[in-house]
């Protein structure tokens, strides 16, 4: 199949090279030209615009950070809405905000464009090992033609409804997520301030109800104080503002969260947003050190 | 002083009277229509547009809902730089983002108009008395030109420094604000939920180091279960999420306002948006097994 590819970062490009692994054509563009090298080594047409990789493509998948640039390569000058044709899907992968996902799908649906918003979990690990979760907001029979091109990326694909309800189950993952990353860092500051080895607290842990991914991920990244990105703090600083935003919006209080998002602004401005979020660890600490 | 008022709500209705009376010519716009009938009543004149009403005066001023409506009337279709002229003063009393202010300040500038922003607090009882706290972001001189407007409608007038400074000091008296009337709220709701008088305590606390004006005015108008606004909750729902969203742009940590925030978010979502903010008690009730 003709696909399309926008957006080739950490995530993204390993996602493409699996789909062209799988012998399908890819059409490239990224701002920075230097990130789409190792997918023309691979095989990947380079394009000098989104629009014109919509031109020749039936699917395009992208990958950008935030809401707004999403918005700019879908709708700004030689953006994929010039070049899309009619019947053309884009699936939007990137975490954005619920409400501009369903305004893009709408805007696109003007142009007889379907979209999908399809954002993942499962960080650049899940990326390069095809395990990601992938959740998908928009019409089920559209999901079942692309269905075929998300297996090769990750193993759990759920459709969770209609346009924008991927954003919402990928805000609700972040939600979940990085509050525990902020408990099992509570836990470990916790237990080496009571002078208790937080790697024997976690170990032990680990057998018991508190057993959780993050306990044993990110739990021992903290633990070995290795701080190297994952996924960058930022990242999640980011989601937690639209979290916030949509909470506002729909009138529903988010105690944990709120906090959860003070916790971030606090590791921004320790200027540690390159960092992982295990770096929540350094932020009690700092705490510390400063009394 | 010939000045244009735009938006003509609970407080800017009140607002535009005091300077009615304060001896200068008023013309009025609003979005609806019939919200202008009062002021047209007491002597003001009616303009079609925010453009068509700063052709003819000296000073706008606008007292809107939120920063988009802002937008809209400076910059918008019709709007005041349409028609403005370099040199003229907009002023802007709303309570919106300080980062929106400045944005807006700025591109009126390109037009030669000098934008203060001019919050305001002390409530419909303070816009009607002519007794608000106006906290001012701007130049100096735009200051200047606008003071007497201000002496009309409120007392405590503080230039607090360049554009957007005024929207700080504002986004600071709501949080200030906001945990308070919360604190106060779960101070009274303790009392009473451990079999204390709550009209006691309170009268306890006032001579100490508790005492605030929150605990005094709020916290009788809790006793009183009096929860008619006032100010809407959903409004200060709207400035603790101002304060959250510059938390957010400028890395900062702001635990206590977060969780006020996500208070007003739940009063909000369970239909107490109308009410007064110190309906937050009720909340707590429902949160704490019900009103005694």
């Amino acid at each position: 199949m003709q696909l399309g590819f926008v957006g080739l970062g950490v995530m993204g490009r390993p996602m493409a090279l699996h789909l062209l692994r799988a012998g399908h054509q890819v059409a490239v563009w990224a701002r920075g030209s230097a990130s789409c090298r190792p997918l023309l080594e691979a095989g990947a047409v380079s394009c000098g615009s989104a629009a014109a990789v919509a031109r020749r493509s039936q699917v395009v998948f992208t990958v950008i950070t935030a809401g707004s640039d999403v918005e700019q390569v879908t709708f700004g000058a030689d953006g994929l809405a010039e070049g899309f044709a009619a019947g053309s899907i884009l699936v939007d992968m990137s975490t954005i905000a619920p409400e501009m996902a369903r305004s893009l799908a709408q805007r696109l649906s003007l142009h007889g464009v379907d979209m999908l918003d399809a954002p993942v979990s499962g960080g650049e690990q899940g990326a390069i090992a095809a395990t990601l979760a992938i959740m998908v907001g928009g019409q089920a029979a559209v999901l079942e033609r692309v269905r075929p091109l998300l297996e090769l990326l990750g193993r759990k694909i759920v459709h969770v409804g209609d346009s924008g309800a991927g954003q919402v189950a990928k805000a609700c993952n972040q939600m979940v997520m990085v509050a525990a990353i902020q408990a099992v860092a509570e836990a470990l500051h916790f237990s080496r301030a009571a002078g208790v080895d937080p790697a024997r607290v976690r170990q032990a842990l680990a057998g018991g109800s508190a057993g959780s991914r993050v306990l044993e991920v990110m739990g021992k990244k903290m633990v070995a104080r290795d701080f190297d990105a994952g996924v960058e703090a930022r990242l999640h600083h980011k989601d937690y503002a639209a979290v916030i935003a949509e909470a506002h919006r729909l009138g529903v209080p988010l105690p944990v969260s709120g906090q959860v998002g003070q916790q971030l602004n606090a590791l921004m401005a320790m200027g540690w947003g390159s960092s992982d979020t295990a770096t929540l660890l350094r932020v009690l600490e700092a705490g510390r050190q400063s009394r | 002083m010939k000045i244009g008022f735009i938006g003509l709500g609970i407080m800017g209705r009140p607002m535009a009277l005091n300077l009615l009376r304060g001896g200068h010519p008023i013309t009025v716009w609003a979005r609806r229509a019939e919200s202008m009938q009062p002021l047209l009543d007491a002597g003001a004149s009616a303009a079609a547009s925010p453009a068509a009403l700063a052709a003819v005066v000296d000073l706008v001023i606008s007292m809107v809902a939120d920063a988009p409506d802002v937008e809209q009337v400076m910059l918008g279709e019709q709007g005041v730089a349409s028609a403005g002229r370099a040199g003229q003063v907009a002023v802007d009393m709303s309570t919106i983002r300080p980062a929106a202010a400045r944005d807006i300040a700025a591109r009126l500038l390109d037009k030669g108009i000098d934008f203060l922003d001019a919050p305001v607090s002390g409530g419909e009882v303070g816009a009607v008395a002519g007794t608000l706290s106006i906290m001012v972001g701007g130049s100096e001189a735009a200051f200047a030109t606008a003071h007497p407007a201000f002496a009309c409608m409120g007392k405590n007038i503080v230039h607090v420094g360049d554009s957007g400074a005024g929207q700080v000091a504002k986004a600071a008296n709501q949080i200030v604000t906001g945990v308070g009337v919360l604190t106060v709220a779960e101070a009274l709701n303790f009392a009473a939920k451990s079999g204390v008088d709550p009209a006691r305590v309170r009268e306890a606390l006032l001579g100490g180091f508790a005492y605030s004006k929150i605990l005094e005015n709020h916290g009788q108008r809790m006793l009183d279960r009096n929860f008619k606004p006032g100010f809407k909750s959903w409004m200060h729902q709207k400035d603790m999420n101002i304060v959250m969203q510059s938390a957010h742009e400028l890395g900062l940590c702001l635990p206590v306002s977060a969780a006020t925030a996500q208070m007003y978010n739940a009063m909000v979502g369970s239909g107490l948006g109308a009410e007064d903010s110190i309906a937050i008690l009720k909340l707590l009730e429902r949160l704490s097994g019900g009103e005694d």
